[in-house]
């Protein structure tokens, strides 16, 4: 026990002293290697596994954007793969489909960024500062939608705003004369989808404001509305600035999330009336697995939702270093 | 005035969360009192309780979608996933903490770019992959993506969480002779158990939920998981409302029994894992 101790407090400078200098360079160099070997031990089955799936696919989807593989083996001599430059990317700007799936994504940023992460703030904002009753359940409501299955919340939302689901109902009961055209009218099918997307994943950035504001004192609010401060004011001056770092790393998540959303609308929509709830993401499925596949155009499209995504993260961390040097 | 003020903020906080809680509890509430109609009731009454209580569209969904085989599957690639991302990311995590290495920068920072990488950007790559190494329709084939989707998290999270492990505990530890992986064994997986808990919780919603990858990566039935299931009773048996919503209650039941099993720790994963890239 005693002696344990000792080692422990020798461990970073007391051995030099007792080792003398040649036993002590063999036994480093022999730990050095032990060292490296150990490294690699540790590090490799990881780097294995995240390279093989994740990080060489997605360099391989860009080389394949840029040919008119479409399926059967890469190298054949019978039908060899052509290098066909950007033509895959003039194929997608030029489809009405994309255009249609861009238009929608953009509406989910939009929700997700003006909507969720708003909405989550005030509500965490006013659930730590105890400004309502019921707080545990209310926060439980509010996140539970988004453990649930997203293809089971897709279903049961597109049942209930379906003709033979409550919704209609209720409608009818108020206006006999009015008819659920929701899904089937190409204007309005993408309003339940946002709808239910804002009410889906405003539970994430509510825990994620939640956990954060409970790492300020609360002392620090009582002491500047002591001085006068509105709840209001204290909220903007002192909370707000506090959090920007938060909020860029919700937008950022909300945005990678946006171009994700491929479950829910896959489930509620699947891209119709006529394909135009569709998103980049069915967009590509689309390209790949529905009808002729072509390859070529799918992993140009999933190259370009890569792209999007790191453009506004990029543009989003420009815009946080214009504002915060302002601040300063 | 502040008080009137006040009062109004208040009337519209109540009501954004009773938007919230009406939203979440009622279509609950219609989809469990539904699933106890027969689809002849549903058709004329589809908003009150049913006049006759049934059960039978719960066995007759359970046995038409096959839920016993897709309990089983989803089960597997859920727990065999997250107990891979977790070994692996503790064993990594330790690694990059703890010994030094010119390597650490570039290997490290792959995986905490991966972070943004979505399913979507190696989804096709990833099917011609398997296709070329025979992959599809086999377990491994499912869940090696899914072990190499939760790796980049999982690898950021341990590796934060080991470093702020002091040094002299491994140190000490290394003086008295121990090896690096008897060392990850017996000192830091103990005292890493909260990030451990904290990744496996984060994979296991992840997992459970996901949909795209099984269903581009497996044809065969026998493979599939529940998502894709419950999403064939919307699709061929979709006029069979009884079956379908009984399914849709059977798909929902698991995660909401996991989320008050593990509420607060679901509420701390899901805080640590909203991690920049």
């Amino acid at each position: 026990m005693k002696a344990g101790d000792a080692a422990v407090g020798q461990g970073r400078s007391g051995t030099a002293e007792i080792s003398p200098g040649s036993v002590r360079r063999t036994k480093m160099s022999g730990a050095r290697r032990e060292e490296r070997w150990a490294y690699v031990l540790l590090v490799m089955p990881a780097v294995l596994v995240y390279w093989a799936v994740m990080a060489f696919p997605a360099f391989f989807s860009v080389g394949l954007s840029l040919t008119n593989y479409n399926g059967g083996p890469l190298w054949s001599s019978m039908n060899p793969v052509k290098f066909v430059g950007l033509s895959n990317y003039v194929k997608m700007l030029r489809d009405p489909f994309f255009s249609i799936s861009l238009k929608n994504n953009t509406y989910i940023i939009l929700v997700s960024v003006f909507g969720q992460i708003p909405l989550g703030f005030i509500l965490a904002y006013v659930l730590s500062r105890r400004l309502v009753g019921m707080r545990d359940f209310f926060q439980g409501m509010i996140y539970v939608p988004t453990v649930i299955s997203t293809i089971v919340v897709g279903i049961l939302w597109q049942s209930i705003f379906s003709p033979y689901g409550p919704f209609t109902e209720i409608m009818h009961k108020l206006n006999p004369a009015w008819e659920n055209t929701l899904f089937t009218n190409p204007r309005t099918a993408m309003i339940p989808v946002l709808v239910v997307i804002l009410w889906m994943y405003t539970g994430t950035y509510l825990i994620v404001f939640l956990a954060n504001l409970q790492k300020i004192d609360p002392e620090v609010i009582e002491a500047a509305k002591i001085d006068g401060a509105t709840e209001w004011r204290a909220l903007r001056h002192i909370i707000l600035p506090m959090l920007s770092g938060v909020i860029v790393t919700s937008a950022i998540l909300a945005i990678s999330g946006s171009l994700q959303s491929f479950s829910l609308i896959f489930a509620m929509t699947a891209g119709n009336p006529a394909r135009r709830t569709s998103v980049l993401s069915l967009y590509m499925y689309d390209a790949a697995f529905r009808g002729a596949p072509d390859y070529g155009l799918a992993n140009a499209i999933s190259t370009f939702i890569v792209a999007l995504s790191l453009a506004l993260i990029a543009l989003l961390k420009f815009v946080e270093n214009r504002v915060g040097g302002r601040e300063e | 005035m502040r008080r009137e003020t006040s009062r109004l903020t208040r009337v519209l906080l109540y009501s954004i969360l009773l938007t919230f809680t009406f939203m979440t509890l009622y279509p609950v509430f219609w989809l469990i009192v539904s699933s106890f109609k027969t689809t002849q009731e549903f058709q004329v009454n589809r908003l009150g309780l049913p006049r006759r209580w049934t059960c039978q569209n719960y066995p007759l969904a359970w046995k038409i979608g096959g839920f016993g085989h897709l309990f089983t599957n989803s089960i597997i690639y859920t727990v065999g996933s997250t107990a891979a991302v977790v070994l692996l990311s503790l064993s990594a995590g330790f690694a990059f903490a703890k010994i030094r290495s010119r390597a650490t920068p570039f290997l490290h920072g792959s995986f905490v770019i991966g972070i943004l990488l979505s399913v979507e950007a190696v989804l096709i790559p990833l099917f011609l992959m398997a296709n070329a190494a025979g992959l599809t329709d086999t377990r491994l084939g499912i869940l090696l993506p899914y072990i190499g989707m939760g790796m980049p998290k999982g690898i950021y999270l341990c590796t934060e969480y080991i470093k702020s492990i002091p040094d002299s505990l491994v140190e000490s530890a290394r003086i008295d002779g121990a090896s690096y992986p008897k060392i990850l064994a017996s000192i830091i997986a103990p005292m890493a158990k909260p990030v451990a808990t904290t990744l496996a919780i984060l994979n296991v919603t992840g997992v459970w939920n996901e949909f795209m990858l099984v269903n581009v990566l497996t044809s065969k039935t026998s493979l599939k998981s529940l998502p894709i299931g419950i999403l064939k009773f919307s699709g061929a048996l979709s006029s069979d409302y009884g079956k379908q919503l009984a399914a849709l209650v059977v798909g929902m039941l698991p995660m909401l029994i996991f989320y008050t099993i593990f509420r607060n720790q679901i509420t701390k994963g899901v805080s640590a894992g909203a991690v920049k890239g």
